[in-house]
């Protein structure tokens, strides 16, 4: 079991790297994991999703990384990891990491390949400021929507908080899952927005 | 909002908003189902409303600071966390846990998964309408409740793997007090089954509602029971054994329809299968040392610290400097009680974790929710909505 | 006779003391349980603690119907401005209950997203320590809810309430009553001004015959 799983990850990480010009993460001393250029990305996930060999079929986990306070890091400042398992062949696994520099915040989206990818990919946007190219409904997930900068940066204060005034109205999003549907909105319904008195300004103890 | 439908028919749709403050979606989901009728058209759902910065927190502390943390996450049973926490440093340092600790980890993971697997099916019942379960369900709980303050001291959260260990030994009795409770959670696990496997209600309300095929539960990365009621036998207990699970005699439950009542009813013969391993474990449950000695990883006892100046000085140490583990990055996850949670972890060798993320179930359960609704009523989508066991601490983090 | 609801009296104090008894033993929580603290409440519901030994039992998930809105859980800023309109939401007389650490304080959450204990939003009547709170610990907290209700007086808390309104039929009366004497003298003045002409005619008229 040990030494099938063992030519498991050599065989993806040789493959990896001779298709899709990765190379063998040095960090990864536990699992296999291999970095992707930023352009190959979606094919080396579809190669893992669908090739017969690997059949990666569940995104597991994204995590975005920012090397900013990393100790003697040199490349770029940001990066992010791909886990994947396969169901079919249990004990497979595998992953993928793509190095993403401040200057350009790009990453290929793969929400057409897995659809666990839309919600952690927003996570990695909202935490990170990542903008996967491509992705149908970029938009913050777990801080609200009046928030300014990115919490998990090593440069965001742990304790600079943020108020919210008021909560998401959301119709607009409702309005592209309809037309997702094929259903075409002729009269939209009117924004109710909250009285004044409904905001919530801040604290009442200061 | 006035719409045409796919073949050009002139619709009226309401929105409305349910949530969070709504007794089932627990004050932390929020969905806007446009409604024709009572029929839910589309819905958009939205997250994040317990979000306590979970990977913020911990880069600030020490290692074994940590674990107090990992209790929160899935909070009805926080002891799994600590555990699959722990496992993933303990295969980043290489080192191999006493027999001891392997097997007093099994017995309470297994009694954590029986916890959190009551909580989930009494709580779907109650939001469904029906009390007496939620009784029923609560009596064993307690029970176990009741052993976790002897052991550990605490009723919920209760902190207790560390890395390289266990906080301490059990207490004497401790086998005989989970005889006990293994005994009523037999009876209680009879209670429930006559309330629900025969109940019409209850069946008419859960049975072919909030299907998912198998296919889309992989894609959304399902795991768990969640995944195992659309007929998927994946268990990480089986499919990567750790801490000798796959020498126990017991079976992965699976489903077939993976509807609402089948991602109850794999909790509840969970639960019966959770059990068998426990009564095994503590068979095998033999005397020796739960922690592993090695001062730069587990703090030396505290009786020690009054006569060796090295245990002094690991105990200075781990205190204030904390542990170091390896410099590298790791992804590694355990079976818990709703699925698969992971840990990615970067350590850049110095005491503090540089990165932690956490691979939570209930995230790809819950994203997968307004799928899963669309074309039901709106009561009926309170009834899928406990069935995925949506745990706010997890899902938000 | 209007300052007779101020002062007790029999009447009052037992209408205070009925209308106490009434509230303090049927205290309807509203449970905004948002995390770990909410599955403590759980248990104390059930079996082994039982909330219904102090008339508490009947949990209402609106904010119409309860009385106590118990706050158990941690309350990041996407969750403040709910939390304020659901306690605006809730009639009068209403309390708030800080259940555990998170929702008093913020607990070890120290963090850009969670709000530093729920007296940032709303105002608090108890607060409840632990990390989770143990359903003893918020019994304790509901015999101290209690004990504060008990205080309260329904006629001083009425005079307070219509104190204002008070006010102002007092100034309304008095302002009511000074037109009403400057209107009297006018028509006394009028009267006397009157009376006099006449008897001056009468006078004029009697030197007229004499002549």
């Amino acid at each position: 079991m040990e030494a099938n799983e063992m030519t498991f990850a050599e065989t993806v990480v040789s493959v990896l790297t001779s298709k899709f010009g990765g190379t063998k993460d040095n960090a990864a001393k536990w699992d296999a994991c291999v970095v992707v250029p930023k352009e190959y990305l979606h094919n080396a996930v579809e190669f893992l999703k669908n090739d017969a060999s690997m059949q990666m079929d569940m995104l597991l986990d994204l995590a975005g990384i920012d090397y900013l306070t990393y100790p003697n890091h040199e490349g770029p400042r940001f990066a992010v990891s791909y886990a994947f398992k396969s169901t079919k062949n249990p004990g497979r696994r595998v992953r993928l990491k793509v190095l993403v520099s401040e200057a350009d915040l790009n990453v290929p989206t793969i929400t057409d390949l897995y659809a666990s990818a839309n919600w952690l990919e927003r996570e990695v946007y909202d935490q990170f400021g990542l903008v996967f190219t491509g992705h149908p409904d970029l938009r913050r997930i777990l801080n609200h929507v009046e928030f300014v900068g990115h919490p998990l940066r090593k440069d965001y204060p742990a304790q600079k908080r943020q108020w919210l005034s008021t909560t998401d109205f959301l119709v607009p999003e409702l309005e592209k899952r309809l037309e997702d549907k094929g259903y075409k909105v002729i009269q939209r319904s009117k924004e109710i927005m909250p009285v004044e008195e409904e905001y919530l300004e801040g604290s009442i103890r200061e | 909002m006035i719409v045409l439908d796919p073949n050009g028919e002139k619709m009226n749709l309401m929105a409305l908003n349910v949530g969070p403050t709504h007794p089932a979606t627990h004050h932390c989901v929020r969905l806007l189902a446009a409604l024709d009728g009572e029929t839910i058209v589309a819905g958009v759902h939205e997250i994040g409303f317990m979000h306590r910065g979970f990977e913020k927190m911990v880069e600030r502390g020490t290692w074994q600071q940590v674990i107090p943390y990992t209790d929160r996450l899935n909070y009805c049973s926080a002891m799994m966390n600590n555990i699959a926490f722990c496992r993933a440093v303990e295969n980043m340092y290489g080192i191999e846990i006493p027999e001891r600790t392997k097997v007093l980890r099994v017995i309470v993971n297994e009694l954590s998964r029986i916890n959190d697997h009551f909580i989930c099916v009494a709580a779907a019942f109650q939001d469904l309408g029906g009390t007496t379960p939620f009784m029923y369900a609560f009596n064993p709980r307690e029970e176990i409740m009741l052993i976790w303050e002897k052991l550990t001291g605490a009723r919920l959260t209760n902190s207790f793997a560390r890395i390289g260990g266990l906080y301490r030994d059990s207490y004497d009795g401790f086998e005989n007090d989970v005889l006990a409770a293994c005994k009523s959670v037999e009876k209680a696990l009879k209670d429930l089954h006559a309330c629900l496997d025969r109940n019409r209600i209850f069946l008419d309300r859960t049975v072919g509602v909030g299907k998912i095929s198998a296919e889309r539960a992989i894609s959304y990365g399902w795991t768990g029971p969640c995944l195992r009621a659309t007929g998927v036998e994946s268990d990480l207990r089986k499919d990567e054994p750790y801490y000798d699970y796959e020498t126990y005699d017991w079976e992965v439950v699976v489903g077939t329809q993976g509807d609402a009542n089948d991602r109850l009813q794999v909790r509840l013969a969970e639960i019966e299968e959770s059990v068998k391993i426990v009564r095994q474990a503590l068979k095998r449950l033999a005397p020796g040392p739960v922690d592993i000695v090695d001062p730069r990883i587990r703090v030396p006892a505290h009786k020690l610290a009054y006569q060796d100046m090295e245990a002094l000085i690991g105990r200075f140490k781990s205190v204030y400097e904390g542990i170091r583990v390896p410099e590298g990055e790791y992804y590694c996850a355990s079976e818990c009680a709703n699925g698969e949670l992971g840990f990615t972890i970067v350590s850049d060798g110095s005491g503090h974790p540089y990165r932690i993320k956490v691979r939570s179930p209930s995230f790809a359960h819950v994203s997968a929710f307004n799928e899963l609704v669309e074309g039901l009523t709106l009561a009926d989508s309170m009834a899928t909505l406990p069935g995925l066991n949506m745990i706010a601490g997890e899902l938000d983090r | 006779m209007s300052n007779e609801a101020e002062k007790p009296n029999f009447i009052t104090t037992s209408l205070d003391f009925l209308v106490n008894w009434g509230r303090t033993n049927s205290l309807w929580p509203f449970p905004y349980g948002t995390a770990c603290c909410a599955i403590e409440f759980m248990s104390t519901e059930v079996g082994r603690y039982d909330l219904s030994r102090i008339g508490s039992e009947y949990v209402r998930f609106t904010p119409r119907q309860s009385d106590v809105l118990l706050v158990a859980g941690t309350i990041s800023y996407k969750q403040a401005p709910i939390l304020k309109r659901m306690y605006e939401q809730m009639a009068e007389p209403r309390w708030v209950i800080a259940m555990g650490a998170c929702a008093s304080s913020g607990g070890f959450y120290d963090c850009y997203c969670t709000v530093p204990g729920i007296d940032h939003i709303i105002p608090v009547d108890v607060y409840i320590g632990g990390c989770p709170s143990r359903p003893e610990a918020f019994f304790e907290a509901m015999f101290d809810l209690q004990k504060k209700i008990k205080d309260e007086s329904y006629m001083k808390q009425r005079a307070e309430r219509v104190k204002d309104q008070l006010e102002m039929i007092k100034a309304k009366t008095e302002q009511a009553k000074a037109e009403a004497r400057e209107f009297a003298r006018e028509k006394r003045e009028e009267l006397k001004e009157f009376v006099a002409e006449k008897e001056q005619k009468l006078v004029k008229k009697a030197q007229f015959w004499k002549e």
